[in-house]
């Protein structure tokens, strides 16, 4: 274990490093998927369900093929394996097999010579589907008599979780005031920026396949590409051009992906799939519709006794990372703060809708908003401070929570203070004019999954560092920079630890053919396990480097270092070596250096043996607390958030600037689903399906956010650093509801909290109001 | 790219007799304005004209004219140059402020007074892809025989939720058409009719040239709520126009969009005339609004909502307005 | 008269100067500026985000304005000044936004980053010293999914204050 922080020895500027490849985003050099060179390349298109459930009778693609221009046409028929996240539940074809389960389904797939003949293809297609009845809600998914989705599944459950820990019972009976609150969360979508897109070619000389696709990650997309193509996968290289943005979208292999792939391979060419904005919103996978009952016990001055929940995930219609969610839903009620008693029950349900994924926050968000939700209400019933009652509860580091969870750094004291004085909470909460008010709530998250969904005893990360006669030294690394700035920490991590400017450190990312295989960007694990991996590499080098520097300088390894580039005495300073001759000297019978190092987490660290016990497992979790100011018009509903401030644990900042542009981001992300983000659909038709439908929030939307970073060095963490991608986006929503029930004395039971929803509350508010002033013997 | 446009010609007439006479050819043609709505459409395959007629070679099109009777605008001015023209600020702020609201700084800068007065009605069962289209099964609008909006009615609901004709209306503005059999001129209110399918009161060659707003010194604004405060069309949008004499109303105009299949001039308000701008009268008004608009199940928020929020605009326009008359009177 | 310029084959010869350069290129009337750029040119630094006119990602320059690519015919630019992002690096140096993005970290994934870089190029022409209130209305119309817009604002900012 790395556990030592190198003493804030800074080769590096405090403030941060700009991202190492900014300037070719800035510049429009960067290429993604869509911006690879193509010329000659087919133009790949999918003919999509138009049904929600339904048995495919008929699918026929004579005509298609026929057409003048068509060169390839794919359907279910030319790949009978399944793909998916979880080896027990992978139930999803890349193109229809038998049946169609929601609108908008891939069922099959022309590579043409140009867009037009491939739209003209499509229409040819001839598709027979005998409609199933179809269930696009929970309720009704659920409910007797329904046709199921999968026939293995009854009741339509894809995975129904039951844990209780401590003694709820005796924890509600001790407490002074029990409350509870149902919540709905609406489905909303990653909507990242860049629209899906992929470019596979195949070579029949070499049956060699190579891929290039928007993933975060390589190696799972890897994985499913020689499955379902029945490839050596040694046959198959994946490589991650820029990515723009995932938040989630891209953590598992996609079934556009491979339905790319088996185009090239059935042209024996160069197939680019650009999928449409509509597209890429139907391909979805984020967070589901959520439906949170909770119920709490608080004693007088604030202390939570007890803690029961149950959470109704609205899936769609294949397992994707579904299991995993609905058990991150209760495993993440723990390890926030300290309550005796937890009990949790919670039903992933199969609908006829695309299906949901993971997405920033990933399963804890929903559960998380209602708890914070009902805690703030709690506490003004009580007439505590929010503050004062989340302080009641605070755990103490090192611990281990009910559900075996590890805590091993814990700042959230520390991001209390920070924001309830930066906001001027005390003088300010409860003296704000009507229609204005304060909200606050907290947020944790996981530093990267401990363990992996693929479980094959291989290290958790692995980074190589190539040191060549030139004295440039490159990290190889498997790791998916998605514009999250991974592979600029991976620099700073090598520059720092081998004592050079950061300058000296190329990164190589992402390319199964050159760097080593990576679990990919998800569960925020790249700082805390590539991190790792690539601070012992860069101590190996380092070590070869001492060695080979003393024999050159006469001097004891043991009082050599590297500072600024320059190999010298730590005691004294007459005679150095510079990098680049050192390097030289660490050839001499040699010859170009590879070395390795590489992060396990332990296996204490990965949960409990319960049933689903890994999932929540972490080696340290990221501690937020955020103030939320918000203004609400009574007349139009609409809130508008004027200030955020944010404090998050992250443990060290390797890079503040890439660490407060990834708090700002989420945070915005958590307003977005609390204000106006929502996916819908009209009997299974996505209805939300553009940017203009689904509400991304834009600059005249977006408040001023103050970003704290508090530092609890993490005895595990890289340089002490934890994640700091997802854990302030839970805060976001609660908060929010918080202010406008400060505000304006309404309860909001949903989200997001748009406009008409505000004005419904208030409606029920006045109605409620009428009904306490009218004398008892009016009420009718 | 993922999908072409599908063919059509582009011409570029230099004079509007020009323009005119292609858009009358047989074979169907479109006229093309700043292309935000019209180009949109077309991507999403709602229509496929043989031939656009582009009107941006037409030089008289982008005048602004002031005289001491009134503003002339010609029909290809710019949202953006409308949004920042001093003089329309001064004279019309309803229609600046309207203009402002449209879409965001890239559309602005390309769409035209005259296309926004001409834009498409929208449903949310209408404006989706081909695919989503034909899955759903075709709408009236799409040349279906269903409104999925009110499957039991025989009309298209889609909604009118262009911004500046409410502003226009309510600024008694007129249009000035040129067509096949010449030249006319028609109040921007007769512009619309109440059928999603067929909103605009204009043959198929027929083009607005210009607007004509009367210069006479009158208080007006407009609100638009959305969901989003840019980027979004209205879920309701309000224009006032009120004059007063000694702090009572001596003329007053309301024109609302994006609840209706057209912008319309909220009717019945004479009522309100000679009266000061009180509570009493904000609540009449509110009244009238509630009545007067028809929201549909068009967008995907509620229609109860648009209806209440339509009002609420109204009556904070005339409220403040009307306080700022009597604050000029004091 | 009305269609000159018109080859035979359903292309005509489109005339621009694009990013200070005049060119000539055959061109269908139904192209849109946004694939001219990407597919002809062969200039990626656009982007396409969305199914048309719905995020920014393709905002360019046409005569100093700030217009999304993908509304606009290419063949209406005949004539007229176009630039990109990639005309933006005079001589290969970045020009102050372009600075100010990456040193303020204004970038994160970089999809939205061209449109958002022009978006602001024309704001700062017009007006050089903006309020923040103006630099967040004239970039309503670009869609950035990674920073909340805090350090867009802080970039476009700095780089006013670079003039």
């Amino acid at each position: 274990m790395h556990n030592a922080p190198p003493g804030r020895r800074r080769p590096t500027p405090a403030a941060g490093v700009p991202l190492i490849d900014g300037i070719d985003k800035v510049t429009g050099r960067a290429r993604y998927t869509a911006d690879l060179e193509h010329r000659g390349a087919l133009v790949g298109r999918i003919l999509r369900s138009p049904v929600g459930h339904g048995e495919i009778l008929r699918l026929d693609v004579t005509r298609a093929r026929r057409l003048e221009g068509v060169v390839a046409v794919v359907t279910g028929e030319d790949c009978r394996h399944t793909y998916g996240v979880l080896p027990v539940a992978m139930n999803e074809y890349p193109l229809a097999r038998g049946k169609v389960r929601y609108r908008g389904e891939p069922v099959a797939a022309v590579a043409a010579i140009d867009a037009e003949t491939a739209a003209r293809a499509l229409a040819l297609i001839e598709l027979e589907v005998r409609e199933l009845p179809a269930h696009y809600d929970t309720a009704s998914a659920r409910a007797p008599g329904a046709v199921l989705l999968h026939e293995d599944r009854p009741g339509n459950i894809e995975r129904a979780v039951h844990h209780v820990f401590g003694d709820p019972a005796a924890g509600f009976a001790t407490a002074d005031l029990v409350r509870e609150a149902c919540i709905d969360c609406a489905e909303v979508n990653h909507a990242q920026i860049e629209p899906h897109a992929a470019l596979a070619e195949y070579d029949p000389q070499t049956a060699r396949l190579t891929m290039q696709s928007v993933s975060q990650v390589t190696f799972y997309l890897h994985l499913m590409l020689a499955r379902c193509l029945q490839m050596e996968e040694s046959r198959i290289r994946v490589i991650k051009p820029f990515v723009g943005g995932g938040f989630g979208a891209r953590v598992e292999a996609l079934n556009f992906e491979i339905v790319t792939a088996m185009l090239a391979r059935a042209a024996e060419g160069r197939v680019l799939m650009e999928l449409t904005r509509e597209e890429t919103f139907i391909t979805h996978r984020a967070r589901p519709q959520t439906s949170v009952r909770i119920k709490l016990g608080l004693t007088r001055d604030g202390r939570l006794t007890a803690c029961e929940c149950e959470v109704v995930q609205r899936g769609g219609a294949y397992a994707g990372y579904g299991i995993i969610t609905i058990l991150y839903a209760g495993a993440l009620l723990h390890g926030l703060y300290d309550i005796p008693a937890v009990k949790y029950d919670g039903y992933r349900v199969y609908t006829n809708l695309p299906p949901c994924g993971a997405m920033r926050g990933h399963g804890s968000v929903d559960t998380r908003h209602a708890f914070e939700v009902l805690l703030d209400r709690m506490a003004r019933e009580l007439g505590l401070d929010p503050f004062a009652v989340r302080r009641r509860n605070l755990l103490v580091a090192p611990t281990r929570t009910l559900n075996e969870l590890a805590v091993n750094s814990y700042g959230l004291a520390d991001c209390l203070d920070r924001v309830e004085e930066a906001s001027g909470w005390r003088g300010r909460r409860g003296h704000l004019p009507r229609g204005k008010g304060l909200g606050m709530a907290c947020s944790h998250y996981v530093s990267g999954a401990a363990k992996p969904i693929h479980w094959t005893g291989e290290p958790h990360a692995v980074v190589n560092l190539k040191l060549d006669w030139d004295g440039s030294v490159t990290a190889l690394t498997g790791a998916a920079d998605i514009g999250q700035g991974s592979s600029t920490m991976v620099a700073i991590a090598v520059a720092e630890t081998l004592g050079v400017p950061i300058e000296r450190i190329r990164v190589v990312a992402g390319d199964s053919a050159t760097t080593p295989k990576d679990n990919g960007a998800y569960s925020s694990r790249i700082t805390f396990m590539v991190g790792n991996a690539a601070i012992d590499a860069a101590r190996r080098l380092k070590k070869l480097l001492i060695a080979a520097a003393a024999h050159k300088l006469g001097e004891d390894p043991e009082n050599l270092d590297c500072l600024g580039g320059l190999f010298g005495s730590t005691r004294a300073t007459q005679t150095t070596l510079s990098f680049a001759d050192a390097a030289k000297a660490a050839l001499v019978n040699e010859g170009t250096l590879t070395v390795k190092g590489t992060f396990t987490c332990p296996p204490e660290a990965q949960g409990g043996k319960h049933k689903g016990g890994a999932v929540g497992s972490t080696m340290g979790f990221s501690y937020g607390a955020q103030v939320v100011e918000v203004s609400v018009d009574e007349a139009t509903g609409r809130i508008v958030v004027e200030r955020v401030w944010i404090a998050l644990d992250c443990g060290f900042a390797i890079n503040p600037l890439a660490v407060r542009g990834q708090i700002e981001g989420s945070v915005w992300m958590g307003m977005g689903q609390a204000l106006m983000e929502e996916t819908r659909y009209l009997d299974g038709m996505p209805a939300h399906a553009s940017l203009l439908e689904y509400h991304v929030p834009t600059s005249v939307d977006s408040p001023p956010i103050e970003a704290y970073i508090v530092e609890s060095i993490d005895p595990n963490g890289p340089f002490g650093a934890k994640e700091t991608s997802e854990g302030a986006l839970a805060g976001f929503a609660p908060a929010l509801i918080a202010a406008v029930a400060d505000a304006l004395d309404v309860d909001l039971d949903q989200l997001p909290a748009t406009p008409d929803r505000v004005m419904d509350a208030l409606v029920a508010r006045r109605r409620r109001q009428r009904l306490q002033h009218q004398p008892a013997g009016d009420a009718k | 790219m993922t999908a072409p446009l599908p063919p059509f010609r582009v011409l570029r007439p230099q004079a509007i007799e020009a323009a005119v006479a292609a858009g009358a050819a047989p074979g169907g043609a479109r006229y093309l304005a700043g292309g935000t709505d019209l180009l949109v459409n077309l991507r999403r395959g709602l229509l496929a004209p043989a031939v656009l007629i582009d009107l941006g070679g037409i030089a008289e099109f982008a005048d602004i004219r002031c005289t001491d009777q009134r503003t002339r605008i010609g029909s290809g001015v710019t949202l953006a140059r409308l949004a920042t023209d001093p003089a329309v600020g001064a004279r019309h702020p309803a229609l600046r402020a309207a203009a402002v609201a449209v879409a965001a700084p890239g559309h602005r800068n390309l769409a035209t007074i005259g296309g926004n007065l001409c834009a498409d009605t929208r449903c949310i069962y209408y404006n989706q892809s081909e695919w989503w289209r034909r899955a759903n099964g075709i709408c009236l609008k799409s040349g279906g025989e269903i409104c999925h909006v009110a499957p039991e009615g025989k009309r298209c609901h889609a909604a009118f939720s262009g911004d500046l004709a409410p502003a226009l209306i309510a600024l008694d503005a007129v249009a000035e058409i040129a067509g096949p059999g010449g030249r006319r001129r028609i109040a921007c209110a007769d512009l619309y009719a109440e059928d999603g399918r067929a909103h605009l009161q204009l043959g198929g060659a027929d083009l607005i040239t210009a607007i004509e707003l009367p210069a006479e010194p009158v208080r007006s604004g407009y609100l638009k709520e959305r969901v989003r405060q840019a980027f979004d069309f209205p879920l309701a949008g309000v224009a006032v126009a009120l004059a007063t004499e000694t702090g009572r109303l001596s003329m007053l105009r309301v024109a609302i969009t994006g609840t209706n299949s057209r912008p319309f001039l909220v009717e019945n308000t004479a009522a309100l005339l000679g009266r000061a701008v009180d509570e009493e009268l904000l609540g009449q008004l509110d009244k009238l609004v509630q009545k007067q608009v028809r929201p549909m199940r068009t967008t995907l928020t509620p229609a109860g909502y648009r209806r209440i929020v339509a009002a609420a605009l109204a009556r904070r326009l005339l409220a403040s307005l009307g306080a700022s008359a009597a604050a000029s009177v004091a | 008269m009305l269609d000159d310029g018109r080859s035979t084959r359903g292309k005509r010869i489109l005339r621009v100067r694009l990013n200070g350069l005049w060119r000539e290129d055959a061109v269908a009337d139904n192209q849109l500026l946004v694939d001219y750029l990407r597919e002809s040119v062969g200039l990626t630094g656009t982007k396409t985000g969305c199914d048309g006119g719905e995020c920014g990602a393709c905002t360019v320059l046409l005569d100093d304005q700030a217009i999304p690519a993908c509304l606009t015919l290419a063949v209406r630019c005949e004539g007229r000044s176009i630039e990109t992002i990639e005309g933006l690096a005079a001589g290969g140096r970045l020009n102050r936004l372009q600075r100010a993005f990456h040193e303020h970290l204004g970038t994160q994934c970089g999809f939205c980053t061209p449109g958002m870089i022009m978006a602001a190029e024309a704001l700062l022409r017009r007006q050089p010293a903006p309020s923040d209130q103006q630099i967040r209305e004239a970039l309503a119309g670009n869609l950035c999914r990674c920073t909340g817009y805090v350090k867009i604002l802080e970039s476009v900012r700095a780089a006013a204050a670079d003039a």
